[in-house]
């Protein structure tokens, strides 16, 4: 028996609530199979993740505190996105957005202590629209591919936070890391771990929303993104909105990192370059560039991650375990998504009927 | 002429969601003869054809290959069975040969292909079809006459009897189809036949043994070509209704100048001559200035500096007595100069996104439709449905996907959007091109409904018989020159096709 | 994809009552349930560097204390706040006690335990300390020393390397200590210094010591979790000394000379014992020879008799007391007197060391 892959000739609305609920069902047992290879009970591991990510208040604290940086580099990406855009540099506009507010902390101390976190953060949107934008006028201006430049500006990202966290801007009794913030310069927690980020993520949702569907900008980044030909004949000047789309797409991940920075770990350190801006990518992809969409897919993503500390405490398994289970779990759900747009059906072969 | 059946397709419907594609069609080819298959656009020609070669099944009816009743699946089926099809686009590679491109895809090959062995056989098939290509030249650097042999060429070599050319002439100049209908009697003659898509009517009657006409998905008449005596009889079937072969056309006359071009040219990229040598020319108001050529002589980039898309390296370009050279395409709009581009698909709508978007998208950063950066939803939504109405666009819905549309009911929004926006400059580049009767008619009358109401429009056409019906001026282009400028009364096709071939370059240019 | 659909949603039926009813096993300690510990690595016990022996330390206490206490090992926690939530998740199983094993765990493993005054915290390698949290770590200076020494005598050229992960004191105090123990038996012994800045990073760490080696040194020691440089200088057919574990029985040759070990079920037993017990208390801890916290390896069987003889004399008046690495007078390696004629350097001096000794080729800043 063959199978053809055949387009859908229209977006099934059933379809695109479906798969993605069969998609994850798929994940589990494919991860189950590995569990079980590995003797543990893969419905007892299950539960413990979701425990480990939901169990307790604490454990509800720390996934919401690790959603916030995911759906803000999610946000960040799917702008670039809208325009086919490949922005896979979030990460590295996410640790210059950290060095930016590490800046203001650490040598701006001639501020008003008020000033420092607004100020701070501010500059953690300037570090991090000024990594997007380079990619950004770069393709705008000589046709550069943007996955290379973005993609090699996180290592130059990553490199420039190493250094300053090694030697340069090192505290001077760590063997890494900056001195912490001055703490009234900290973004305050309101409910346990969780700090006053989560509301500016919200807003920024909120508004993301707002510009991209309905503002003149929002249509043109739409028209670019889909056929970006058409958007030139109409008048839309492609260039300057793959720098301006660039530019809110860095300060938007820069302004992650600045929050992250200020709120959860005071300083830059080792694990600035934590993956939020990769797993960004994987939050746009899966929410569709959809800003609501994202929150779930983002809170989500940092469940898994959370709760796949269960699996050393109360499963006893290796670490590497919840790396393998997290990739196990996402592959079926981005190769789902082929299937919103396309069905399967089984080619019957010559002759019979 | 004795006549064996070679493919039957019997009783055949397709459904897709919401459309009936093709309803209970009936199809008989004849070994030797050539079938023409016609009608207007969204008909349901290539659906019917996308069958026969395996990208669609029927849902109900059956197909017979020489008698044999078949299920084809795929592409390599049907090839199997020695049907191969010439799409519009040519499924070819750039940068292989032709030999290259001929055996790219075949599977039994060996891993090193002994290519004189394949040049050898390449050169005996074109020596029998009188198929004229060097089988080690590059692609690239074919004309596009040359490259449809090597797509037929790429069929012969695997095989194929049943040949279906998807509107092949669309592209050709008048040379070039004769050309091709030599090589089409040639293959009958060995024993091929073929179906040609087509809704160019006068072809039909050069190329076609019988002749099949579908409308609405619905086969409306099979005739002996020769059994026909006017061609409105044709129009007629494909429409369903007389067709107008007269334009209701204004006197001529002229206003004053809006576009001035001097001495324009452009570098080409590839080439050392110029993609635009020195042009130079005026539109006025109450004028339809047309351009005459063979495509790929420079229409395009014309076109494309005028309206900010492409730049321009000397000369000026002036709009209503102010220089626009190299300005944006934006300034260039709000100078108010409208463009039906010349790929709807690629430059003139975004296909995935609604109609009633793409109909607003000259407008939605005026007043009109939005206020400050805010665009105003319920506005787009009357000014898109008033338009629809306006200008009979045949959609489901105004939040239907522009894909999903027909070529010539994308072509009305794209005109609806232009028209309505148009401040008095129209750039129309090949507006009628692929569509059918209908809408052709439609688009010209519209066209020259702008140039009624004072407007100065450039028409970029291949079809001497439109630019000399609804033309003022003709302007005839050739290697990225203009060779002369004439009025319309005055232009004969034996002239204009001089003028094409670059034959007879006349000096004294009235520019 | 109906059948597919029911199977799954069954699946999912059997999944529910256990989300539902998860919270049965509630953490509720009786008399004679084992106590829980916990234990942070930076790093997989599989590197057979430094997470290796702290497990090492663990396993030690488990067989000591059989059933009376559980172990919840986390691996390879990160030095951010993912370290504090590891805590906290061992703290709501019910840990009574945490270990936590590298530096940059103490700031978070500080905050924990303000939070936590019922636990017991115990971080190695760092400073900061609680009523309810110690810092413990190991005279490691003195095994570096007599490492230095026999490096000295088995290097034809004098010249030795030394991969370094960062120029914190612990480091540079290893390195002065080696360099000193070289010089005392080769006086033109020189010790070049090439930091990687990692603690683990097994090619990182490799690149370090072939450089070294491509510099001349015939002889690499190392401040690193992965036996990666000393594998390197196996391979060049040169020397090298091991840390943390015993690299001659990991790599399986008699060219790494010897290995300056940790023991750290000599301090996890005792305070967990004392956990135990209620007589836990807050301390700063830095144990020598005389706590066994630290050891040499077995002596390659290429070192000279009189070599290993000299080198276990020593170690023995460490253990009297009646000598000590830092004794003056000492020079930095741009000939500053750092430490005055016949005085020993104090604690203090020795946990903020930021120079290099006469004889180290490099930067400690």
């Amino acid at each position: 028996m063959r199978f053809i892959i055949e387009k859908r000739n229209e977006k099934s609305k059933k379809m695109q609530v479906l798969i993605p609920i069969y998609s994850l069902l798929i994940s589990f047992v494919l991860g189950a199979i590995v569990l079980l290879l590995s003797n543990a009970n893969p419905i007892q591991t299950y539960a413990a993740i979701f425990k480990g990510a939901f169990g307790s208040n604490t454990k509800i604290q720390y996934t919401l505190v690790k959603m916030i940086p995911l759906l803000m580099c999610g946000l960040a990406v799917g702008i670039a996105f809208r325009l086919r855009f490949w922005n896979i540099g979030a990460e590295g506009q996410y640790v210059m957005g950290v060095i930016g507010i590490t800046w203001v902390m650490q040598f701006w101390t001639w501020l008003p202590n008020v000033l420092v976190l607004p100020i701070g953060l501010i500059m953690a949107i300037i570090f991090g629209g000024l990594w997007g934008g380079i990619p950004g006028a770069l393709k705008a201006q000589w046709k550069v591919d943007e996955t290379l430049t973005t993609l090699m500006m996180n290592y130059i990202a990553i490199g420039i936070a190493e250094y300053l966290y090694i030697s340069a801007w090192k505290a001077p009794k760590n063997n890494m890391g900056t001195v912490k913030y001055p703490d009234f310069a900290w973004i305050q927690r309101f409910w346990g771990k969780v700090h006053y980020g989560i509301f500016i993520a919200l807003i920024l949702v909120v508004i993301l929303y707002f510009v991209l569907y309905k503002t003149r900008w929002g249509f043109e980044l739409n028209m670019i993104g889909k056929n970006s030909e058409a958007a030139r004949c109409q008048g839309v000047s492609i260039k300057k909105n793959i720098i301006l789309a660039m530019l809110l797409s860095g300060a938007i991940a820069g302004l992650a990192g600045g929050i992250d920075a200020s709120a959860v770990t005071h300083s830059l350190t080792k694990g600035v370059n934590s993956g939020y801006g990769f797993t960004g990518i994987i939050v746009a992809w899966m929410s569709g560039l959809n800003p609501f969409v994202s929150i779930v897919i983002a809170l989500f993503l940092a469940a898994l991650e959370t709760g796949s500390d269960a699996l050393q405490i109360t499963m006893h398994l290796p670490s590497a375990m919840g790396e393998v289970l997290q990739g196990l779990i996402l592959i079926p759900l981005l190769a789902g998504s082929i299937f919103i747009d396309h069905r399967i059906k089984p080619a019957r072969v010559k002759g019979d009927k | 002429m004795e006549k064996t059946l070679v493919v039957e397709m019997k009783n055949i419907t397709k459904r897709f969601p919401g459309v009936v594609a093709n309803e209970d069609v009936t199809l008989q080819l004849h070994k030797g003869e050539v079938l023409a298959l016609l009608g207007e656009n969204g008909a349901g020609k290539s659906t019917l054809m996308n069958m026969l070669v395996g990208l669609y099944r029927p849902d109900e009816g059956e197909i017979y290959v020489n008698g044999k009743h078949v299920i084809i699946n795929s592409p390599q089926d049907s090839m199997a069975l020695g049907i191969g099809m010439i799409h519009q686009e040519f499924m070819l590679v750039g940068n292989l040969t032709v030999a290259e491109n001929i055996i790219l895809g075949l599977k039994d090959l060996p891993t090193v292909p002994p290519i004189s062995e394949i040049n050898e056989k390449i050169i005996e098939l074109s020596k029998k079809y009188d198929l004229k290509v060097d089988p080690t030249r590059l692609v690239e650097t074919l004309t596009v006459g040359e490259q449809q042999r090597v797509e037929i060429l790429k069929l012969l070599y695997r095989g194929a009897d049943i040949l279906i050319l998807d509107e092949p002439t669309a592209v050709l100049t008048p040379k070039e189809s004769q050309e091709l209908n030599k090589i089409l009697k040639k293959m009958l003659s060995e024993g091929k036949s073929a179906i040609f898509i087509t809704h160019k009517m006068i072809e039909v009657l050069e190329f076609s043994e019988t002749l099949m006409v579908l409308r609405k998905g619905k086969c409306v008449g099979i005739k002996p070509t020769a059994s026909i005596k006017e061609l409105s009889e044709i129009a007629n079937l494909m429409v369903g209704r007389p067709v107008l072969f007269e334009l209701e056309k204004g006197p001529f006359k002229p206003g004053k100048v809006r576009v001035e071009l001097k001495n324009v040219s452009v570098n080409s990229k590839t080439h050392t001559r110029k993609t635009l040598d020195s042009i130079s020319f005026t539109i006025r108001s109450g004028e339809i200035l047309g351009i005459a050529g063979v495509a790929g002589n420079g229409q395009q980039p014309l076109s494309e500096v005028i309206t900010g898309l492409m730049r321009v390296n000397s000369g000026s370009i002036i709009i209503d007595g102010e220089d626009y050279t190299n300005k944006t395409p934006l300034q260039i709009i709000k100078a108010g100069v409208s463009h039906i581009p010349a790929d709807r698909g690629r430059m003139g709508i975004v296909g995935d996104m609604s109609v009633g978007e793409n109909l607003s998208m000259k407008k939605y950063r005026t007043q009109e439709l939005s206020n400050h950066h805010m665009i105003n939803k319920s506005k787009v939504r009357q000014f898109a449905s008033n338009l629809i109405q306006k200008f009979v666009i045949k959609t489901p819905t105004q939040f239907t996907s522009a894909k999903f549309l027909s070529g010539g009911n994308i072509q009305k929004t794209i005109l609806a959007r232009e028209i309505n926006s148009c401040k008095g400059i129209l750039i129309a580049v090949y507006p009628s091109r692929g569509l059918d009767v209908g809408a052709i008619e439609s688009v010209r009358q519209n066209i020259i409904a702008q140039r009624d109401r004072g407007s100065a429009v450039l028409l970029v056409s291949e079809e001497l018989d439109e630019l000399r019906t609804v033309c003022d001026r003709i302007a005839v282009m050739f290697e990225g020159r203009i060779m002369d400028i004439m009025d319309a009364q005055d232009a004969s096709t034996e002239k204009i096709g001089l003028l094409m071939a670059g034959v007879e370059r006349s000096e004294e240019c009235d520019s | 994809m109906k059948k597919l659909s029911i199977l799954l949603t069954c699946a999912l039926c059997t999944l529910a009552p256990i989300f539902a009813g998860g919270s049965t096993e509630t953490a509720e300690m009786s008399e004679d349930a084992p106590m829980k510990v916990g234990v942070i690595y930076v790093s997989a016990p599989g590197d057979f560097g430094y997470s290796y022996m702290h497990d090492q330390g663990t396993i030690a206490a488990e067989e000591y204390f059989g059933d009376k206490i559980e172990v919840i090992r986390m691996e390879n926690i990160a030095e951010n706040e993912e370290s504090e939530r590891a805590m906290e998740s061992l703290i709501d199983e019910g840990c009574k006690i945490i270990f936590a094993n590298s530096y940059n765990y103490q700031q978070y493993m500080q905050n924990v335990a303000k939070e936590h005054p019922d636990v017991y915290f115990e971080h190695c390698s760092g400073y900061l300390d609680n009523e309810n949290m110690s810092n413990y770590f190991g005279r490691m200076y003195q095994m570096r020393y007599l490492s230095g020494i026999i490096a000295g005598q088995m290097s034809e050229s004098g010249n030795l390397g030394y991969v370094g992960a960062f120029n914190t004191p612990e480091v540079v105090r290893g390195i002065n200590a080696f360099t000193l123990g070289a010089r005392s038996v080769n006086p033109d012994a020189t010790v070049t210094v090439v930091w990687t800045n990692t603690w683990f990073d097994p090619s990182k760490e490799k690149q370090a010591a072939e450089s070294l080696l491509d510099g001349g040194c015939d002889v690499i020691a190392q401040h690193q979790d992965t036996t990666e440089p000393a594998k390197a200088a196996i391979d060049r057919g040169a020397y090298a000394i091991g840390y943390n574990a015993n690299f001659m029985e990991l790599t399986g040759s008699n060219h790494v000379l010897v290995s300056p070990m940790w023991n750290w079920g000599s301090y996890m037993i005792p305070e967990i014992q004392k956990a135990m017990d209620g007589t836990w208390t807050s301390q700063s801890y830095w144990g020598g020879l005389d706590d066994d916290m630290i050891l040499l390896s077995p002596v390659s069987d290429l070192v000279p008799s009189d070599t290993v003889d000299a080198v276990m004399a020593l170690e023995q008046q460490m253990r009297d007391d009646t000598f000590d690495v830092f004794w003056g007078e000492l020079k930095d390696n741009t000939g500053t007197v750092r430490q005055a004629a016949g005085e020993k350097m104090s604690d203090g001096d020795m946990l903020t060391m930021d120079w290099f000794v006469e004889g180290v080729i490099g930067s400690a800043k």
